[in-house]
């Protein structure tokens, strides 16, 4: 049986203070991975400056590198420019689509993009009332289903969701409640159980903790830097799939 | 006076919109004259720049930095799923 060795983290928030500091980390990632999943805030304001200097960090790797953006990847309107800095870079970014790689023959298929908030089944908003809410939870219902479409078209022996904002409460736990519905959404978690899915990674909470897993049973994990607190967290899946 | 409660939640604001520090992370916690400043960033310098924007907010108050250094350390061990 054929083990993958997924290498993850989120939330690396890289500016000019921390440039060459987080790559001195990836050394020999090679040995310990087969794959470096990026789970999005790549940057602290999402400028292109940061966007390039989060390229020179994860580029050239020898293995390959897929991530999503995060909210902070947004705040300059310049997500466009980091998304294409970054694909000049040689790597891959998830943007409510999906991909395959095949790793040592298993075909490993990774799905997602940022997600969204809204709260949690039972303690979330819904389409209702004025334009701003609707809009609010529209944004995350168009994602998930986006994602469930991305994960139906694959043809995969195993396939991971990467995303931004978490699909579970678990993985908060230690963040204030009153603000879990900016920290993710159900739906999420929805998409991935209805299509089936064998890991959920997510960061963006960064008091949370790293182990959940959804209604459905598929595992998640919170990869925020400042919850696993080591340069990225490795989760082995064996290549038979379901 | 400002109400403690309503300068923590103005000062958390404003290290979130700050260019200088967008950081979201911070717990500001008010206590009479004094502001605590919690939680943990991976530079020195980003600890100083949040105490510098919290201080500019809160004139006449003493900030206290509590906020701790993370250090990202070597990959540990892995998991089997
Ligand atoms: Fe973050
Ligand atoms: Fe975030």
């Amino acid at each position: 049986m054929t083990d993958l060795r997924i290498a993850a983290v989120a939330d690396i928030h890289l500016g000019s203070d921390l440039s060459g500091q987080y790559r001195k980390r990836l050394e020999d990632i090679e040995h310990r991975a087969d794959v470096l999943l990026v789970g999005g805030d790549l940057t602290r304001h999402g400028t292109a400056t940061e966007g390039r200097i989060v390229a020179d960090e994860l580029h050239g790797l020898p293995i390959p590198v897929i991530a999503v953006l995060g909210n902070h990847d947004y705040h300059s309107d310049a997500d466009r420019k980091i998304v294409q800095t970054l694909r000049d870079a040689g790597i891959t970014v998830l943007d409510d689509d999906a991909m395959t790689i095949t790793v040592n023959g298993v075909r490993l298929g990774i799905a997602g993009g940022k997600g969204f908030g809204g709260g949690f089944a039972g303690k979330c908003a819904s389409e209702f009332g004025e334009p701003e809410t609707k809009a609010f939870v529209r944004h995350t219902r168009e994602i998930a289903d986006r994602w469930r479409r991305a994960m139906k078209d694959l043809d995969a022996d195993r396939t991971i969701v990467l995303s931004h904002y978490s699909p579970v409460k678990e993985t908060l736990m230690g963040e204030p409640p009153e603000i879990y519905p900016f920290l993710g959404s159900y739906l999420l978690a929805e998409a991935a159980d209805a299509e089936g899915a064998d890991l959920f990674i997510h960061g963006h909470a960064h008091a949370g903790m790293e182990q959940g897993v959804t209604p459905g049973g598929v595992r998640v994990r919170n990869v925020a830097l400042p919850v696993i607190k080591h340069a990225y967290a490795v989760y082995c899946l064996d290549g038979e799939g379901q | 006076m400002e109400t403690p409660h309503y300068v923590a939640a103005r000062v958390q604001r404003v290290l979130a919109e700050d260019d200088r520090t967008t950081e979201l992370g911070i717990r500001v916690d008010v206590r009479g004259e004094h502001v605590f400043l919690r939680g943990q960033v991976p530079s020195e310098k980003r600890r100083r720049v949040i105490e510098e924007v919290a201080r500019e907010a809160t004139p006449g108050l003493r900030v206290h930095n509590e906020i701790t250094l993370v250090e990202v350390r070597e990959p540990g061990e892995e998991e089997h799923l």
